[in-house]
Order: C-alpha cells, then structure tokens, then sequence
C-alpha cells in the first residue's frame, strides 16, 4: 500500500506547477522588476534609455519631506484605526462568548457588523465625501441640532479629514476582527474555565490568564495582516479627497505618493518604484519584528 | 438576597450591552442605509433635509445617471465578467493546488505549504510599478488578462481551501477511486470537486466580492474608458457633470453595491463562517 502511494507522490508537483508558473511570472518577476527599476531613472518618455543611478532615487526619496511626511501619515492613519479595532472587536467578542450574559442573536449581530467591509471602497469613499460635503446630511444635522453655529468644510480641516479616514478604516475593518476573534476565544476549551472557577477565579483573572495567552496566535495573526494591508492603505484616503491626500498633504499615504509619482506627467516609473520598496521593507522589517518579539518563550 | 444581587447585577449589564450593541449597529447601518434612502430620493429632497425614510424618486434618478452620458451597463458588463472569470481562475487553481498539497506526501510539501502561508503576508500591491512595466513590456496593459491571470496563484485562497481539504478526511475515497482505476487528475475533477462544493462555494464568494470592490490594480492597468470597471466608473460620478444631481449621484453608488448585498443577504452564514476559518489554524 504504501508503495502504491509512493508512485503517486510525484503528482504533488503536477497539481501546485500551475500555481508556481503563474507565482514566478505574475508575482516574484514583477516584485524583483520593482526592485530592478528602483535603481534606474526611468520614465515613461524614456524607457528604452533608462540608466543605472545605483541608490540615487533612494537618497532623494529619504531627503525628501513628502515621502516621510506619507510615512508618518500612514502609520498614524494606520495605527489610529487598529487600537480601537481590537479593542472594540476583544470587547464585543468576550460579551458575544459570555455564558452569563448570554446575548441574543449573535450570528446577526456580527453578520451586520461585519457589512461594511464587503461594500466597494469606492463606494465608501464618495458616500462619505457626498455625506461629508458642504450641503451634504452631515451639516443639515448638525446646524439643525444646533450643534454647529453654522455648516463647516469638513474635507478641508487636515483633522476631521484624518479622523475621517481613521473612522471609515475602523468601520470597515472591524466587524472582520470580531469574527476572528471570536472564532478563536469559542477554540478554547470551556474545561479550562471550569476548572479556573472551581479555584475561585475572578472574571478578570481568567481572561487575563486563559483567553488573552490562548488568544495570542490569533491576536499576532490580525496585528500583522492589519499592519500589511494598513501600510498599503490607498483607496479610501485616495478617493475621499482629491487624489493627492488633501487637506494639506494631511491623509497622503504611501501607496498615494507612489501613485503621484506613477501617474505624474513624465511618469516616474524609477522613483515611484523606489517608494514601493522601500515600504515593501519596512512593511516586512516590522512584520517580521512582530513576530520575533511576540513569540512564544518556552523556558 | 447574594444570588438576587448577582442576577439584578446580569440583567443591568445585558440592558448596558444591549445599548452599546446598538450605538455601534446605528455607526455601522447608518451611513449604508442614508445611502440607500437618498438614492429613492429627488435632489431638491435631499438639499431640505435629511431623512432615514425612503421616497418615490428612484426611476427619475435613474434616468438623471444615464443622461449624461456613463455608461453604467457597460460598467457593470465589464465587472461582471472580470469578477466572474477571477472567481473561476481563483477557485479551480487554489482547489488544485491544495489539493496538491493534501493529498500526496512529496518531499517539499511541509516547506511549500510553509511557503505559501508567508505568501500571503506579502504586500503585493507595492510592485504595482514593476508589474506594470512588465505587462506594459509583454502588451497586457489594458487587457483584462492583467487582472485576471495572476490570480492562477492566490496564496489565500490556496490557504482557504488547504484548511477546508484538511476538514475534509478524502483519503479512503481517493484509495478506493486508485483501486477502481480513476487517474489521479479524473479523481480530483470527478470526486475531490463535488465533494467541496460547499468550501470552493464559500471561495467563489469571497474571489467574487474582492474582484468586484478592487479599484487599485485596475485604476493602474486598464486605461480605455470603454473597459473600465465600476469602481472607476463611480469616480466619475463625482465630476462636474454630475455636480448637483445628488439624488442621480446615490442612486450610482447604490446601484453598484447593490449586487453585493444580495449576495451577503443569501450567503453571509458562510461569509461569516469562511472568515473565521481562513483565520483559524489547526
């Protein structure tokens, strides 16, 4: 028998080939041309005589305001939306999995909480922008609530723009966390709680001491998937205001600044390269960083 | 009078919970339904005030959208099919490839499937620029194959369907299809496929929704106006033409998510479920 299946093993190759040709032709080729190119100073205009500059578009993007001030945008944008993120999402899973509590509906609630992350954020963007606008509802309520003395520019206050977009990322991404989270509070074995009880276990006590270190795969798990997709944050601070992370550079990501380069009117396809390295870097400098710090430290 | 205390105690802080609940379903709803609302209401009725109330205006609106001049069918034709030829590409080639790594015991099997799990962790959407270039180089910039084709090698999905292949315990079927005589490609297309069904289902779902929303990769590659997709589409429903038309302007963004919350509406148990499970290891 089980040189019957030692036969067969070499089909294992047959059935994932596919999936490594179109890997080394439509993702590990283009990651390695991004890199190619960030040595060089080409542009659309002049791709057939394109030079080597060696790390020049580096040093100019390192001296450059703009391109730390989109780091620093991403990472505040970034880590704004992911505190309240988990912290909402580790409450409302702990109040979903309470045996005394015992909330009604639960599959609907987090089915509607989790709503938003599936709607285009295109769309997202233009609804907010358009509910946000100067004669949208947002006014209309808060002029005739008394709220506000009269209508403001929301989209032109680098604040409430920020704010803004850390609140879309919230929305979006929350209902998601919780699902997760709560997929893995519910893998832990209710045992362990009984037991915890019989000793006289406070409530606090047993979540500081079973979920939260059982819990912790999960939690490294959306801290980087969450860290990943955040330092590629473009659509909703891209769509939201005029495509240059207006108010006053204010909500100008990474990938913004790299499209900026992409799309400007020579095309700076060398430059633009180098902002998406040197975010692929860092991105997974810190990825990796999380992991190494977070481990498990077996004694 | 302790145990009355302790329940007295429940039932505050379920009505406490129950609040919060709903504080954060209206932050959640709100903006999604007001969106839905005005798309049925006229301009001049959304400029008086706001209301959480449908009206009657949808069929007017609809005929403001059209009239100058987007082409939301075509839009929706486009979308349709790259979302459907993405959805295809992604299930069958992660089925596969899962299939690859369930089944047969090769050598580099623990390194692939290890391999496959950091894949998915790499932020792909930063070589856009080198992907360009090259699909630039090979002629597939404004072509649908640019977006479609790299999906041959989706390490989430491959990931997605390696854990449901695993809950899945075919090996005694696959033994006895051997026995009968079934080629190992017959076994995976004929009783591997049928069988998970329900996971290349909850897949399909999620392939379909990611491609339909994904605005970055096509706002780079797709240039001629006549093969844009929705999401670049509702841009332009921001543009001077439509500056006024408020009522014409929700109806869009309602009309293009709308496909969305149908699918959600009949299949959110497995959209929930499929969520915690590509999370969810061992």
């Amino acid at each position: 028998m089980s040189a019957f299946r030692l036969k067969k093993e070499h089909y294992g190759y047959l059935f994932i080939a596919p999936f490594f040709i179109a890997f080394l032709i439509f993702g590990l080729y283009p990651l390695y041309n991004t890199f190619a190119l960030s040595f060089t100073d080409m542009t659309m205009m002049n791709s057939s005589s394109a030079k080597f500059i060696g790390l020049k578009n580096f040093t100019r993007l390192f001296a450059d305001d703009v391109f730390m001030k989109a780091v620093r945008n991403t990472w505040l944008l970034w880590t704004l939306n992911f505190i309240p993120q988990i912290g909402v999402a580790v409450l409302l899973s702990v109040w979903f999995t309470n045996i005394r509590l015992k909330i009604k509906g639960v599959g609907i609630w987090r089915a509607l909480f989790f709503l938003p992350n599936l709607l285009m954020p295109a769309v997202v963007a233009s609804l907010f922008y358009a509910l946000f606008s100067f004669y949208g509802p947002v006014n209309q309520f808060m002029v005739r609530a008394g709220f506000l003395p009269q209508a403001i520019h929301y989209l032109q206050d680098a604040a409430i723009a920020r704010g803004l977009v850390i609140f879309i990322q919230w929305w979006t991404w929350f209902g998601q966390t919780v699902i997760i989270v709560m997929a893995g509070m519910t893998a832990i074995p209710v045992t362990l709680y009984e037991a915890a009880m019989v000793d006289g276990a406070t409530a606090s006590q047993m979540f500081n001491r079973i979920t939260l270190p059982l819990l912790k795969p999960i939690l490294i798990y959306i801290f980087v998937t969450s860290l990943v997709g955040g330092m590629q944050m473009f659509d909703i601070p891209f769509l939201l205001t005029d495509g240059r992370g207006s108010p006053s550079s204010s909500i100008m990501t990474n990938n913004i600044l790299m499209y900026m380069k992409f799309a400007s009117a020579k095309g700076h396809i060398g430059a633009a390269s180098s902002v998406g390295v040197a975010v692929f870097i860092m991105t997974c400098v810190c990825a990796l960083a999380i992991f190494y710090f977070m481990r498990e430290r077996d004694k | 009078m302790n145990e009355r205390f302790y329940k007295f105690n429940t039932v505050l802080m379920r009505v406490g919970v129950y609040v919060v609940l709903v504080v954060i379903l209206t932050v959640t709803i709100a903006p999604i339904w007001l969106l839905m609302v005005n798309a049925t209401r006229s301009t001049t009725e959304i400029q008086q005030g706001l209301s959480f109330f449908p009206s009657v205006h949808l069929l007017e609106n609809y005929k403001i959208l059209l009239s100058k001049g987007l082409n939301l069918p075509r839009g929706f034709a486009n979308s349709l099919f790259v979302a459907a030829a993405s959805t295809a590409i992604t299930v069958y080639f992660s089925m596969l490839t899962a299939y690859g790594l369930v089944v047969y015991e090769f050598k580099a099997r623990q390194t692939v499937s290890n391999f496959i799990v950091v894949l998915v962790l790499i932020p792909t959407q930063l070589s856009i620029v080198g992907f360009y270039q090259y699909m630039s180089r090979l002629g597939l910039t404004d072509n649908y194959a640019s977006l479609i084709l790299p999906l041959i090698a989706n390490a989430s999905g491959v990931f997605f369907c390696k854990q449901y292949l695993e809950s899945m315990m075919i090996q005694d079927l696959i033994d006895a299809a051997r026995i009968d005589g079934a080629s190992e490609l017959a076994i995976f297309h004929l009783i591997m496929m049928p069988l998970a069904l329900p996971g290349a289902a909850t897949l399909g779902i999620f392939a379909f929704v990611t491609s339909w929303n994904n605005f970055f990769n096509a706002f780079i590659l797709i240039t001629s106006i006549n093969k844009y997709t929705l999401p670049m589409l509702v841009q332009t429903l921001r543009g001077d033409v439509y500056r006024t038309e408020y009522g014409a302007i929700y109806l869009g963004l309602a009309i293009t998510i709308a496909p969305i919350l149908v699918i959600y509406a009949i299949f959110s148990r497995y959209i929930v479920s499929g969520i915690a499970m590509g999370a969810v290891k061992e």
